[in-house]
Formats: C-alpha cells, sequence, structure tokens
C-alpha cells in the first residue's frame, strides 16, 4: 500500500497561493505553474489552428493567418512568448537545483549562516534578467515585424 | 517509486521542450532578427513555406516528438497540482486515468495532420 500525506497536512485550494512564509523563489514557482497553465491553454488553441484549419487547405490557412494577425491576437502571442521564456527559463534554473548543480560547497554551520535559499539566490538574479532580455528581444521583433 | 519516475521523465520531457520549442519560437517570431544574421526566415507563416516544412520528414518528426514531450510535460504538471488537494486514492485514480485518456486523445489529433500532410 503507497504511503500518502495524512489529509489533515493538506492546506486545500488555499495551498496554491499561500503556504507560509513565502521567499522569493516560491512567488517565481508560483508563476512558474500560472504560466504552465497559461501555455498548456494556449497549446489547445494552438493546436486547433495548426489541424483543423491547415487540413482544410490554402483558403482557410490564409484566412486563419488574417485573422491571427489582429492587434489583439499579436498581443496575445506576445504574452505567450514571455510566458513560454520564464517557464523554460525558471525551469531551468529548477532542474539545475533539482539536480544539486548550482547550490554550492556545503560549508560548516557557522555565525552568520548562510543557507541554501541565500546561495542559490545570484542564479536567480541572473535568471530574472536572462527573461527580462529575451523578452525585451521577443517585444522589438514583434514591434520591429509590425503587429 | 512511481511518482518519483514520473517527475524525472517531467524535467527530461522539460528540457527536451526548452531546446525544440525554442527553435520553433525563434523561428516563428524571431524572424526580423534572424534576418539581421542573414539567415532568411521571413514567411514562415505562408502556406508554401508551411507545405514546404509539412511535407519534410524530418519536420514532421520533430514536431510530432514536440507534441508528445508538451502533452507529457503539461498534463502531468496539471496532475501534480491537482493532487496537491491530496484526493482519496479512488478519486486519484480517475483523475489520473481522465488526463491520460484526455493526452493520447490529443496527441492523436494533433500526430494525424502532419502524417496525413506528409503523405499527401
Amino acid at each position: 500500500m503507497e504511503k500518502r500525506q495524512p489529509k489533515e497536512n493538506s492546506l486545500g485550494v488555499k495551498g496554491w497561493v499561500w503556504a507560509g512564509n513565502y521567499k522569493l523563489e516560491r512567488y517565481l514557482y508560483l508563476i512558474h505553474r500560472v504560466t504552465g497553465l497559461g501555455i498548456l491553454f494556449f497549446l489547445l488553441i494552438h493546436l486547433l489552428m495548426a489541424t483543423v484549419f491547415r487540413i482544410q487547405g490554402q483558403d482557410i490557412w490564409e484566412a486563419t493567418m488574417v485573422l491571427l494577425h489582429n492587434p489583439w491576437f499579436k498581443i496575445g502571442e506576445y504574452l505567450v512568448c514571455v510566458a513560454f521564456v520564464y517557464h523554460a527559463l525558471n525551469g531551468l534554473r529548477l532542474i539545475l537545483q533539482e539536480l544539486g548543480f548550482v547550490l554550492g560547497q556545503p560549508t560548516p554551520p557557522i555565525y552568520p549562516y548562510k543557507d541554501s535559499l541565500r546561495k542559490k539566490r545570484p542564479w536567480t538574479i541572473v535568471m530574472l534578467i536572462v527573461i527580462v532580455l529575451l523578452s525585451l528581444v521577443f517585444f522589438y521583433d514583434f514591434i520591429a515585424g509590425g503587429w | 517509486m512511481r511518482n518519483t519516475r514520473l517527475w524525472f521523465l517531467q524535467l527530461v520531457t522539460g528540457a527536451l521542450i526548452a531546446i525544440l520549442l525554442g527553435i520553433h519560437m525563434v523561428m516563428m517570431h524571431l524572424d526580423t532578427i534572424l534576418g539581421f544574421f542573414g539567415i532568411d526566415a521571413v514567411e514562415m507563416h505562408s502556406w508554401e513555406s508551411m507545405i514546404d516544412r509539412a511535407g519534410q520528414g524530418i519536420w514532421a518528426s520533430l514536431y510530432i516528438a514536440l507534441l508528445a514531450f508538451v502533452l507529457y510535460h503539461a498534463l502531468n504538471g496539471l496532475r501534480n497540482i491537482i493532487l496537491e488537494l491530496a484526493p482519496s486514492v479512488r478519486t486519484e485514480r480517475i483523475i489520473t486515468r481522465t488526463i491520460m485518456v484526455f493526452g493520447i486523445v490529443v496527441f492523436i489529433w494533433g500526430a494525424y495532420v502532419p502524417i496525413a500532410l506528409l503523405a499527401s
């Protein structure tokens, strides 16, 4: 029989957004989930475009492309790009940390303590800077390429 | 053990998606910047360009692989979020099976068109 988490430890729906003393990384994790769900929603719409409208021939495809070049769709597309950039880079940070790559060497617990969260914080800051830069690159291309 | 294996696959598919979807995003959305580097990626959304790629086995294979990785990664992620509500064993089984059936149906639906276009 598989061991299960006791029900009294469950925080329910509230636990999705608040589980106590949250730090920066925990909020990034929350955004990771929100962007993930957003991308899943987009994937289903995108599949509809790539299947139903694509298989029906050139006229339907081109009419769909005209519709998708509407500025509102372009704004949505840009938000999906930013969500992807965020989810991918934050995900790579999570993978590296989970596999123990960016946690630094273990140190003796001598005051003032430097816990693992502070040790890996610089990587988090670098990741956030790269996300902002890539989002600006995509923004430039969306504007320069014409909405 | 089962959930550990599922989580490990989540990490592997995540890394593969970052590469494959990264290529897709750069090709589809960074055409102006690619142009600066002499790479002609203009008109990627035109019918001719799309049909040309759809006729090449390598592109069809990459897109089908990407679809499989993305569906696994997204639906397993969704399952993990829902299971945080600590449902009963029976409810967990229903959730897992519903998500699996949904994923398989969407995969068949999504993979059919590239194969049909490749064969045409």
